[in-house]
């Protein structure tokens, strides 16, 4: 129901940093449907775990296209749309990296 | 305070990355290539050896190649690692490894030191420092690593993302 993951990469930048923890939940989504500005975890079946932001999603609500935030980002501008079953749940609590 | 509890509870068990991939067009970054370098200079100070004292014109021709590609690894090996360090890593990376800014010095001296030198101890020093920095580069992914003997003369054990 719910996992804790670690932020690993700077893709999101400037809201999340590399180190940052997030709870995520597939609970948001048997409530309500995903929606653009959704920060989500997923799995990839070439890069792992990973963590986006949701663009769109196809009519269907069986794809949905993620972009990271920096300019640098790997995402369904390159491997295209996610399944929705491959996604791990809503970013719930973003525990940030203190600045030192 | 939370922070400081939950990478506490990561050091104990491990969280899982969630990859935030930013590769395009930041660059791609892989040691492997510092690490091949790495052990081609141990391979061409072997070469070297096997050649003895011969003095016919082959031979000189050939430790004239050896100690070229020598130079030219034992320098690309730097190159390699000094990218990764300069373009890759990041204070946050320095801070979880903090031994990462000492050990690319070690690795600088020691590639200078297997240009000046014909000694295969320094060699093989230099690809286990290059090793552990590809360890700590690949635990900076979210990627587990294994070691492994390369399937090439010399053989050593190098460090290989365990995808």
């Amino acid at each position: 129901m719910f996992r804790v993951l670690r932020v690993a990469g700077n893709s999101l930048l400037p809201a999340y940093q590399d180190g940052d923890f997030v709870l995520v939940s597939k609970i948001p989504f048997l409530f309500g449907k995903i929606r653009p500005g959704d920060v989500i975890a997923f799995r990839h079946k070439a890069y792992g775990t990973m963590i986006k932001e949701v663009q769109r999603v196809a009519r269907n609500h069986d794809e949905i296209y993620v972009l990271g935030t920096h300019e640098g980002s790997v995402d369904s501008r390159h491997f295209g749309p996610i399944a929705r079953q491959d996604v791990l749940g809503k970013v719930l609590w973003h525990i940030k990296k203190p600045v030192d | 305070m939370i922070y400081k509890v939950v990478e506490t509870l990561d050091r104990m068990v491990g969280i899982e990355r969630a990859r935030a991939h930013c590769d395009v067009p930041c660059g791609i970054y892989d040691p492997i290539t510092a690490q091949i370098a790495a052990l081609t200079v141990v391979r061409m100070v072997d070469l070297m050896k096997d050649l003895g004292n011969q003095q016919d014109l082959a031979s000189n021709n050939s430790l004239a190649r050896y100690v070229a590609v020598k130079e030219e690894h034992a320098e690309k090996a730097k190159h390699e690692i000094r990218v990764i360090w300069g373009d890759y890593i990041k204070p946050n990376h320095v801070e979880e490894h903090p031994e990462l800014h000492g050990l690319a010095h070690q690795i600088m001296q020691l590639g200078s030191k297997c240009r000046q030198t014909v000694d295969r101890d320094t060699a093989v020093q230099l690809v286990e420092a290059i090793n552990q920095f590809a360890e700590i580069f690949w635990k900076t992914k979210g990627v587990a690593t294994k070691r492994a003997k390369a399937p090439y003369a010399p053989a050593l054990e190098l460090v290989y993302p365990d995808l």
